[in-house]
């Protein structure tokens, strides 16, 4: 008897004491924050964080890539697909609540932030220069991708030679960690947002190396630089850039159009990729753009006569650049027919063209005179010269090179100022909304012109 | 050998007695109930002492006491007699049945109470409600029968998710549910908050539970019962009870069921003939008449493949593809039975549920033994160990192509299958039945729980209580994806993952029970619990598959995913409860619980949470003693504070980074922001309540009104999405509720051949967000509102006009606020222009159950209805299903009503392929889910026991029972219990092609020997 009570006792008392400290769990799975920034390889793995957080489907994973080239397609593709928020950009009748617009913003935003956090934490890497240099860079070439993919998207289209004073995007130039206070920010003008991109992306182009392996290297920051200059119809300095990656980068084009595309790893001609593996990353535009034997759902967007009718050379390989699906007999591009492969952000075609129509429009021939260069373009894909130069053969050239990519058509008609469909070039309807869950949180946000809350 | 053996037992009670307490006599004697039948197990005890004994079989006791002792004879439904020895050595007894339910035992958490002396409003159910529901979970068995519990499956799969909502939710974005207690051990769901797991639908935590062996199920209501478990009970504590032995010789019992399924509800879609007609019109107007018969006879040529639209060859009806036969076998057993020392119970149950949606089937194996014995009169001990096997067949979540009722968005126009027997593969969507051919989902729970417990008595009136129990869920999940299922293109993909959950809870407790004075009862129990936790999930992910015949992950050539969580959390807690009662009319009750827990911020580790009551029994006043029909009145009243701990997952409050991997290099991203402060939330819950009877209990009820107010209320708070963050965890806001609830019980008729017995409940649950973090600003999750003065997570919608009888388009109300602060009633056909408001909210404000018990002769016949008011639905599927014509899926046979031309008055717009007219999210497809169902229906007809007796067998009874036979509602979509799987807490209220619940009859046989 006496035993079990001393056993009883024992138990409790036992209990009461040694307890206390089985309350402190911490997760096995996560570190927590106040770890996170102490060392520099943790700096560098919030990097390589950065990149995979830019690699999610909401943004260039594919779905920016989906939705501006839906925005901009008008008789030559079709929105087949079941998705409702494609089908919006496709009719040109995007609602505030569209959540691909919504994904676009917070999926940015996110990377943006955690480049911040790299950038404010750079004083962390200190085992040499050229790593603190190469980390830097990176983090500042990343928030100026996505910067760039904000206000021309979000922001009223950027117009040449005049002060750009619409709303563009809110500027967050430093990481968020505590979170206990709002941080209610209102929007930066369209001027403001392009000057923090060609800082962002100059500085880059100085900090990194001249090749890093998929990770952006300097003429990733200088392909960027061409293309935020091309948009802003700055010409000169567009050409002075896509030069510099043409003649210095090491990449040129690959010997065939089709190779150009659903490669595992990078091609000569990618300047700049997101990685997709068959473990990590995801590729949308397969997803949408596929047939079901690819890895897609069967070909949400479906090429229509008009396009094929664009090419007036039958010989040109990027015109013969589809097929159809058994399934449904339905004609797609083959840009898309790995699932596992990378996505292009920049490549050595959009240079070329780039070059090409800044020196004609500049009146210079700086590398290649415009005729010149177009026409070698256009001979790697069999496609036959052409014999004479117009503007409208570099709007038309960079349909035939760019179509189904990353929304080429949208942003050359605001530069361009020529109309998509029967939409004015600064049609409110071209314009992504401020997704309502921005606007349903921060007072200090305003709507975009044509929508309301 | 069975006189011998109680003699034996005699022999031993009297020599144990007799070591104990010497110089006194022997007492025997028989007990007998009023008809004169013996009455086993009837508990005898010396009062003021744990000496006791109990009846045997034939109704004989024996005990030894001295003169002027005071012997108390016990036995459940029988009203307790008290003898005091005297001279003589015989004392014979006869108990009368005890009228009134109220006496009857409830389980309280770390003890029982008598239900008249109860201050607390707890719901009981037994065993005799539970069993014979012919459905897998448990829970449904409680649909409608306790006030102010609304009981709702999400959807008609078996293994599908259940929501308890106790007197409406004390939170919005913490946990809703009860806290459930098997047996002491309080569970949670081990397979919540694991992304990396299950197919993005919640499944049942208590689905390998069998109602065969659970005794009661005790629902803990207001803050004086629940507050005993403190830092969890803010949601209402569910305590099940698993049956013991009861005295008496042992009893062997048997059912037998076997069951039909079929949809509460299948909806009407347009056939070939209304859907050639439908799009026609619809590509007209929406791309003009050449391009647009040019588009809808392309599309038509693609639907229907290889087949001729023309002649409408085909009309195929998809829902047919998506539902089968549902059946159900349901078998059980149990032998229980106990003598003076030893109590046991065994049983074996059996559930094979083939469901009524193409391809989900469960089946379960239970067994379960619970033994207990004394072994002096100091010290008992005992185990209940139960395990149990469940194996699920799942289909995709309500959110993919693959799950088999998207298929209704399918046009008639394509064929199922190919003429070959292969599923069609050229389909709008995807063709659900590639998957239904040529993928599957198992998943395989084993369940072992078991518990361990001694009672110490050190002397009269004090024990101490020391159980240890375990509980181990593991579940694997096998998913193979053959090369020919949908969307497949890496030559098949295998998924398996492995869930060990496990659970150690380790209490102790004291209880000191005494009388003095014969007026003052006093009981008070005070202990100490700790509980741990454990889960531990690993996964793996192969594709590139040589065969469709090797569905293992290792048939696969490159492994492509894996992941292996760690979830830890723990609770310690001390606790202590007092109950006093003054001549039995004047009851008083006090409780804490003390709660740590490693979910909360370490700022905040621990809790403390208090409850008082009091009830005064009026009846037993000499005052109300003319009022001969008031048989009982009761009033109570109760204030408390509860917790609930569930606030996201297992370490809530920490700012965490995760690691992410690109392009197989190893990255860090933030994946939570931190809070130290993160606690419980807390909820102050006052209740008044009346129990009365009348006519000696032929009509007796409670009136109850409470008031239930959370603070510090949990928000996932919506950060601005520039910030770089979707939410934060925060304690902020206040949430106020209230409500009434009333139950009546009525015996109606009550003759020798024929009996009729009524429970009526109803409640209601008003619910009001008080204040909102951020100076009340509002927050909006998708459809949803969290506003102040709302409900919670009201629907959030621009409000649909109907149809501009000129032009054929919808129009929606502006909603603009105008300067006097009204809202402007003009309309417009820009969605965008028109404001959202709120529109009606998820959750019932009425919810009732009305059950009939009819006996007549050997037939006995129950029903229950129930009935819920004042929720709505939102149709997410509307957009797609409903919205004439704007693209191909098959639309609701309503669309047909479509406007045509000027002058239409209907409340569908013109027809306009790609036209997004009236597509947009509004009340468009908001519904009002009130409804009224027939829930169960039972009837059965025992064989007269002059016929059975010669066969040797105490009971034999055939029976037919129906679930869900009938509903009476206006609800246009497929059932109001028939809500999406995948939309979260936050965005409840939904249905997106989710299943209507099951319609199962069901033909049985129950066996007593």
């Amino acid at each position: 008897m006496k035993l079990y009570k001393i056993f009883f006792v024992l138990l409790s008392i036992g209990l009461l004491t040694s307890c206390e400290n089985e309350l402190e769990v911490n997760p096995t799975d996560n570190i927590p924050g106040e770890l996170a920034f102490g060392s520099e390889a943790n700096i560098s793995g919030i990097l390589v964080g950065a990149y995979e957080e830019a690699g999610q489907q909401a943004t260039y994973g594919g779905r920016l890539q989906l939705m501006t080239n839906l925005l901009g397609a008008t008789n030559e593709s079709f929105w087949r697909g079941t998705f409702i928020q494609p089908r919006e950009a496709f009719t040109k009748q995007l609602l505030v609540d569209n959540a691909f617009v919504d994904g676009v913003w917070s999926n940015a935003y996110e990377t943006i932030n955690q480049a911040n956090l790299v950038i404010d934490n750079i004083a962390t890497v200190t085992s040499s220069v050229e790593e603190k240099n190469r980390i830097e860079g990176e983090a500042k070439f990343l928030r100026a991708l996505n910067y760039f993919d904000l206000v021309r998207n979000f922001g009223a289209p950027y117009v040449s030679g005049q002060a750009n004073t619409q709303a563009g995007v809110p500027l967050r130039l430093t990481g968020i960690v505590d979170y206990s206070t709002r941080s209610e920010i209102a929007r930066s003008t369209v001027d403001q947002v392009y000057a923090q991109v060609i800082n962002d992306a100059t500085d880059a182009y100085n900090l990194l190396p001249e090749s890093n392996t998929f990770y952006a290297d300097r003429y990733a920051a200088q392909a960027l630089l061409a293309r935020v200059y091309f948009q802003q119809g700055n010409y000169p300095a567009a050409r002075d850039a896509a030069h510099d990656v043409l003649e210095n980068s090491g990449h040129s084009l690959t010997a065939t159009y089709a190779e150009a595309f659903n490669n595992d790893v990078d091609s000569d001609e990618d300047i700049f990729t997101f990685q997709v593996t068959s473990q990590t990353g995801t590729n949308q535009l397969v997803n949408h753009y596929a047939s079901e034997l690819d890895g897609g759902r069967g070909g949400d967007v479906r090429i229509e006569q008009a396009y094929l009718d664009l090419f007036t050379d039958p010989n040109d390989q990027r015109g013969n650049f589809t097929y159809i699906n058994p399934a449904n007999s339905i004609r797609l591009t083959l840009k898309y027919t790995n699932q596992f492969g990378n996505l292009i952000i920049f490549r050595i075609g959009e240079m070329h063209l780039i070059r090409a129509e800044s020196n004609f429009r500049a009146g210079t021939t700086l590398g290649l005179p415009p005729l010149t260069e177009i026409n070698a373009l256009r001979n790697r894909s069999s496609a036959a010269p052409l014999l004479l130069l117009t503007l409208n053969s570099f709007a038309l050239e960079r349909k035939l090179e760019l179509a189904f990519e990353q929304g080429f058509i949208l942003h050359d008609a605001k530069r361009t100022q020529t109309s998509i469909g029967s939409l004015a070039w600064n049609a409110n309807a071209l314009v992504f909304p401020i997704p309502q869950t921005e606007m349903d949180t921060n007072p200090l946000m305003v709507q975009n012109a044509g929508y309301t809350n | 050998m069975k006189t011998k053996l109680n003699l034996l037992l005699i022999i031993l009670v009297t020599l144990l007695s007799q070591a104990a307490i010497s110089q006194k006599k022997t007492i025997t004697g028989n007990v007998t109930d009023d008809a004169g039948m013996p009455l086993p197990g009837v508990n005898v005890l010396l009062k003021g002492t744990t000496t006791g004994t109990q009846t045997d079989f034939d109704g004989n006791y024996s005990i030894s006491a001295a003169t002027g002792d005071v012997l108390v004879f016990s036995f459940l439904g029988q009203k307790t007699v008290q003898k005091t020895v005297d001279a003589a050595t015989v004392i014979n007894v006869v108990m009368l049945e005890d009228a009134s339910q109220l006496d009857e035992i409830v389980v309280v958490g770390y003890g029982t109470q008598s239900k008249r002396n109860l201050t607390d409003n707890i719901s009981k159910l037994t065993s005799s409600d539970i069993s014979e529901v012919p459905n897998p979970n448990l829970q449904n068995a409680l649909v409608a029968k306790a006030a102010g519990v609304q009981v709702t499956q999400t959807n008609g799969k078996v293994e599908g998710g259940i929501n308890i909502r106790v007197r409406g939710a004390a939170s919005v974005s913490g946990g809703t549910q009860p806290l459930y207690v098997l047996d002491g051990i309080p569970l949670i769901d081990p397979t919540g908050d694991i992304g990396a797991i299950g197919n993005g639908a919640q499944t049942n935590p208590l689905l390998t539970l069998s109602s065969n062996e659970i005794e009661s199920i005790d629902i803990l209501k207001d803050a004086s019962s629940a507050a005993i478990y403190g830092a969890r009970g803010a949601n209402g504590v569910v305590l099940i009870t698993t049956k013991r032995g009861k005295q008496g010789k042992a009893q062997f019992s048997f059912n037998l069921s076997q069951g039909f399924s079929e949809p509460t509800n299948v909806r009407k879609w347009l056939n070939t003939e209304q859907y050639i007609e439908l799009f026609t019109e619809a590509a007209i107007n929406g791309l003009g008449q050449v391009d647009g018969i040019d588009e809808a006879e392309a599309t038509f040529d693609f639907l229907a493949g290889d087949t001729d639209w023309r002649t409408r060859e085909v009309d195929t009806d998809w829902s047919k593809e998506a539902f089968q036969d549902g059946y159900q076998t349901d078998a059980d057993f149990s032998v229980s039975g106990a003598d003076a020392k030893t109590s046991y119970f065994f049983s074996g149950a059996y559930n094979n549920t083939t469901g009524i949606i193409r391809d989900n089937s469960l089946e379960r194996a239970n067994a379960r033994t619970n033994v207990s014995h004394q072994f002096s009169d100091k010290f008992k001990a005992g185990m209940n160990l139960s395990f149990s096997r469940t194996e699920i067949d799942r289909i995709a979540n309500d959110n993919a192509f693959a799950t088999p009722l998207q298929a209704i968005a399918q046009s008639p126009l394509s064929p199922a299958r190919l003429p070959d027997g292969s599923p069609n593969p050229g389909t709008l969507y995807g063709n659900f039945l590639l998957d239904a051919e040529n993928a599957f989902f198992k998943t395989i729970i084993r369940r072992t729980v078991g518990k361990v417990f001694g009672e110490y008595t050190f002397m009269p009136g004090l024990k101490l209580n020391s159980d240890f129990s375990y509980d181990l869920f593991a579940q694997t999940e096998d998913n193979f994806r053959g090369s020919k299922a949908l969307f497949q293109s890496t030559n098949g993909e295998a998924f398996a993952s492995d869930l060990n959950s496990e659970s150690y809870t380790y209490s102790n407790y004291a209880t000191f029970d005494k009388s003095f004075n014969e007026r003052h009862n006093f009981n008070a129990v005070v202990g100490t619990e700790f509980i741990k936790y454990d889960r531990r999930v690993t996964s793996v992910t192969s594709q590139q598959f040589p065969s469709d015949d090797l569905s293992t992950v290792s048939g696969g050539a490159e492994v492509t995913a894996g992941t292996g969580v760690q979830l830890q959390s723990t609770f310690l807690s001390y606790f202590a409860r007092a109950t006093y009662d003054l001549d039995g009319k004047y009851l008083f009750k006090a409780s804490v619980r003390r709660d740590g827990s490693s979910r909360f911020g370490e700022n905040q580790r621990f809790g403390t949470f208090p409850a008082f009551s009091a009830g005064w029994i009026l009846s037993d006043e000499t005052f109300l003693e003319d009022f001969e029909a008031l048989s009982f009145l009761k009033l109570r009243g109760s204030w408390g504070q509860l917790g609930n701990a569930d606030i996201g997952g297992d370490y809530p409050s920490l700012f965490l980074f995760s690691g992410v991997s690109y392009n197989q290099r190893p990255g860090l991203a933030p994946v939570q922001p931190g809070n130290n402060n993160l606690t419980w939330e807390t909820s102050t819950q006052t209740d008044i309540g009346i129990d009365f009877g009348f006519l000696n209990g032929a009509l007796s009820g409670e009136i109850d009104y409470y008031q239930k107010n959370t603070e510090d209320l949990l928000f996932s708070v919506p950060l601005i999405p520039s910030s770089g963050a979707a939410s934060i965890n925060q304690n902020i806001g206040t949430l106020e509720s209230h409500g009434f609830e009333f139950v009546l019980n009525s015996k109606n008729i009550t003759t020798e051949d024929f009996s009729w017995s009524s429970n009526f409940n109803i409640s209601n649950n008003i619910i009001e967000l008080a204040s909102l973090p951020n100076n009340n600003a509002d927050i909006v999750n998708g459809l949803n509102i969290n506003r102040v003065g709302e409900s919670v997570a009201a629907f959030y919608l621009r409000e649909y006009a109907g149809v501009d009888p000129d032009n054929g388009d919808a129009l929606y109300f502006l909603n603009t606020e105008n300067p006097d602060g009204s809202l402007n009633k003009g309309t417009t056909n820009n969605v965008n222009q028109a404001q959202r408001i709120v529109a009606g909210k998820p959750f019932p404000e009425i919810i009732a159950g009305l059950t009939n018990t009819l006996l007549y002769k050997d037939f006995d016949l129950t029903f229950t209805f129930q009935g819920e008011w004042g929720a709505s639905i939102y149709n997410n599927g509307g957009r797609f299903q409903s919205v004439n014509g704007d693209f191909y899926d098959n639309q609701s046979l309503d669309q047909l009503n479509r406007w045509q031309q000027p002058g239409d008055i209907t409340n569908i717009p013109q027809a306009r392929l790609f036209g997004g007219n009236g597509s947009a999210q509004s009340t468009r497809f908001l519904a009002k889910a009130d409804f009224v169902r027939l829930r169960n229906l039972s009837l059965g007809y025992s064989l007269p026991s002059q016929v059975i007796e010669k066969m040797k067998i105490s009971k034999l009874r055939v029976y037919a029972t129906a679930i869900n036979l009938l509903t009476f509602t206006n609800y246009p979509f497929e059932d109001p219990e028939a809500r999406s799987d995948v939309e979260g807490q936050n965005s409840p209220g939904q249905t997106f092609y989710s299943a209507p619940p099951a319609k199962t009859i069901s033909i049985g046989v129950n066996v007593n020997f």
